[in-house]
């Protein structure tokens, strides 16, 4: 009943006050983002700078042969403000350096969207330069991979790159393979590979793939961060000692706090997930991780301000958290990155887990196991919070 | 109904205490006044006694039972009023006096009737955080009220309050302490003391001085004085003399026969002036 009594309190003094309502503006913002600013799909912004060096006719030939088959379409030409400049070239196998020096011009360049045959998507734009120096001037001031495309003596296409010196030497590397055989011989050799799939993977769209972060980093870092605000607070007006010299016990008190936090982050979350996902994640899993998840974290919140009697004094110990906790971020955008000290920050696990959730094919094992770490680990946190607070909330 | 043996605490764990060995006991009914000036060791007594601080040495037992073991249901028994209001600003009068009174396990009193008593009716609905420092004073020290505390902690309960309500508040102390309601005052006001309290302790650099009533202090360490307006080389000089010395009685002799007197009266010593006689001290 006190704990209820304190519960109703809470939510009212969050409803009266502004951290309930930022929370809240914050989800929506990031759900218009969502829905307005990111694609489902990637659209490629790739671009390439091509320069043909064979007669006219041949040109044509190829390009047509490439629209007839659905891989090019032209669009309307791009006209480039190139500045007057200069620069010097290194062809990597001679040795060989070309110094060349231009002039302010604009150059209108015939453009061309290229589509992957397979499905059908956008891979990239090319423009095509009338000479090799607009390509290479082009490629310099625009920062993208040029090439210019020939034809050897023996009527096979070949290619010489230009590219800006920071590529990795796996993309040059790949560069030398792409064009060791012609592309038909190629594909027929990617094609003669039998590939099996081991399971019956489902992929998240670029939209649904943003969920897991922004509902994570919304229930884990905000709750972490809204808790401290609001012991402070308290402290701040000194109500805490109020409570203090009341028969109830202080652990009603901080649990409270938290409750107050899982309710602001079931509403912003499910404002986040619902318009984006619509049924397809299993809920019931969703809101037990979240809750969960939500309430270890706003316990860490209350064990690291049981060390501060101010949030100025706090705010060390409360960002480098919080940039500790956002590092796994980069793990789950860039899979290559993910050393194995990644794995013990909390919100790794729970990005995965998220992730599991809103896929069809949840790995119910590990997003319930953990889901138990987390509740443990929550407890554990609260417990020690409690024993902090009994010595330190009234001072 | 608070008794106190050989309490010492230091904030920072070491020699340097900000209560240093002091005993008293405080009987039911009574109300008993803590008085010295700021940094005495007043807050920190009553801090322990109350709970909210951690008690190091000696004994304490409040409303019978002992502070170092965590009770949480004693409070059911005490009230205490803060120096410093603390209230929710968010909520309104009577949401605050409700919330709280509902933390308690035994009946409570009807928060609109503590409103009346502290005179904020009609201001039930109004946010704390909208009040004046006075009225939110008044609304802690109605939450003190709430449980029908049979003893209460009264921290400094009418500074910042003008004297009609001063006025109010000491009326409901008095009517309290004559319910039989145990009262702890700590004050730095001696006028208050002298008006409320059966006895008083003097307590400075965390050590109790004495501790007596009120009247056996007078009577042990007042003096009668007497307050002498006269003209002199036409200007008006004023004077106070001790009636009990024998060079003070001397000069108002002299001054009664050689000048032409304005103003006499006599007057008692007053307990602040009795603290600064023993302690040597004066209460700021």
């Amino acid at each position: 009943m006190k704990l209820l009594s304190s519960y109703f309190k809470e939510m009212k003094i969050a409803a009266r006050g502004f951290y309930f309502y930022i929370e809240i503006f914050f989800a929506v913002i990031l759900l218009v983002i969502l829905l307005v600013a990111v694609n489902e799909k990637s659209v490629s912004k790739q671009k390439e700078f091509l320069y043909y060096d064979m007669p006219e006719a041949f040109k044509e030939f190829v390009i047509q042969r490439q629209i007839d088959k659905g891989a090019l379409k032209l669009i309307e030409p791009t006209e480039f403000k190139m500045k007057a400049i200069g620069f010097e070239v290194k062809n990597e196998e001679t040795g060989e350096v070309e110094t060349y020096n231009f002039d302010a011009e604009i150059i209108s360049l015939r453009t061309y969207q290229e589509y992957d045959l397979d499905t059908g998507e956008l891979n990239k734009t090319a423009y095509i330069a009338d000479n090799e120096e607009d390509m290479i001037r082009l490629a310099y001031q625009e920062q993208k991979i040029g090439a210019t495309v020939a034809v050897n003596d023996q009527g096979e296409r070949s290619f010489r790159y230009y590219n800006q010196g920071y590529e990795t030497d796996k993309f040059v590397n790949l560069l030398y393979i792409l064009h060791n055989k012609t592309p038909d011989v190629l594909a027929a050799a990617v094609e003669s590979q039998e590939v099996t799939k081991l399971g019956d993977i489902q992929t998240l769209n670029n939209r649904e793939n943003l969920v897991p972060v922004m509902v994570v980093f919304m229930g884990s870092l905000m709750g972490f961060f809204i808790v401290m605000a609001y012991i402070y607070l308290d402290k701040d007006e000194g109500v805490i000692r109020a409570f203090a010299v009341t028969p109830s016990s202080i652990w009603k008190y901080l649990l409270t706090k938290t409750m107050v936090i899982m309710t602001t982050v079931v509403v912003s979350s499910s404002i986040i997930t619902i318009p984006v996902m619509g049924l397809q994640p299993n809920y019931f899993l969703f809101y037990l991780l979240l809750i969960i998840s939500t309430f270890a974290f706003a316990s860490l919140g209350l064990f690291i301000s049981s060390f501060f009697d101010t949030i100025s004094k706090a705010f060390g110990a409360l960002y480098i958290i919080m940039i500790a906790m956002m590092i796994p971020a980069f793990s789950y955008y860039i899979p290559s990155f993910d050393p194995v000290w990644l794995r013990f920050f909390p919100t790794y696990p729970l990005l995965q887990s998220m992730k599991e959730i809103i896929m069809i094919n949840t790995d119910l094992g590990y997003v319930l196991t953990y889901s138990a770490v987390f509740l443990g680990g929550g407890v554990l946190l609260f417990v020690l919070a409690n024993f902090r607070f009994k010595k330190t909330l009234t001072v | 109904m608070i008794s106190v043996k050989n309490l010492s605490h230091s904030y920072s764990h070491d020699d340097k205490l900000a209560v240093n060995n002091i005993s008293f006991e405080i009987e039911k009914g009574e109300t008993f006044g803590f008085l010295g000036p700021s940094g005495a060791g007043k807050s920190t007594t009553q801090g322990i006694l109350t709970g909210l601080l951690k008690q190091q040495e000696g004994e304490v037992i409040v409303a019978g039972y002992n502070v170092k073991k965590v009770q949480n249901e004693r409070f059911n028994k005490i009230g205490v009023s803060f120096e410093q209001s603390n209230v929710y600003s968010k909520l309104t009068a009577k949401e605050n006096l409700d919330y709280y009174a509902k933390l308690f396990d035994v009946p409570t009193r009807d928060s609109m009737e503590l409103l009346h008593l502290v005179g904020l009716d009609g201001k039930e609905n109004d946010r704390a955080g909208e009040f004046s420092k006075g009225m939110k004073h008044r609304l802690t020290f109605a939450r003190s009220m709430l449980n029908n505390p049979e003893l209460w902690f009264l921290d400094e309960p009418t500074t910042g309050l003008d004297p009609a309500i001063a006025a109010t508040i000491k009326d409901i102390i008095r009517e309290q302490a004559a319910k039989g309601t145990t009262s702890f005052l700590t004050t730095h006001n001696m006028y208050i003391a002298d008006e409320l309290c059966d006895r008083v302790a003097f307590i400075i650099d965390g050590e109790i001085k004495l501790i007596d009533t009120p009247k056996n202090l007078k009577l042990q360490y007042g003096r009668k004085l007497i307050d002498i307006e006269y003209i002199e080389n036409g200007k008006v000089v004023k004077e106070t003399l001790k009636t009990v010395t024998e060079e003070d009685r001397r000069r108002i002799g002299e001054i009664v026969n050689n000048h032409d007197i304005q103003t006499m009266h006599s007057k008692e010593a007053t307990l602040e002036e009795i603290f600064i006689q023993v302690t040597g001290r004066e209460l700021v």
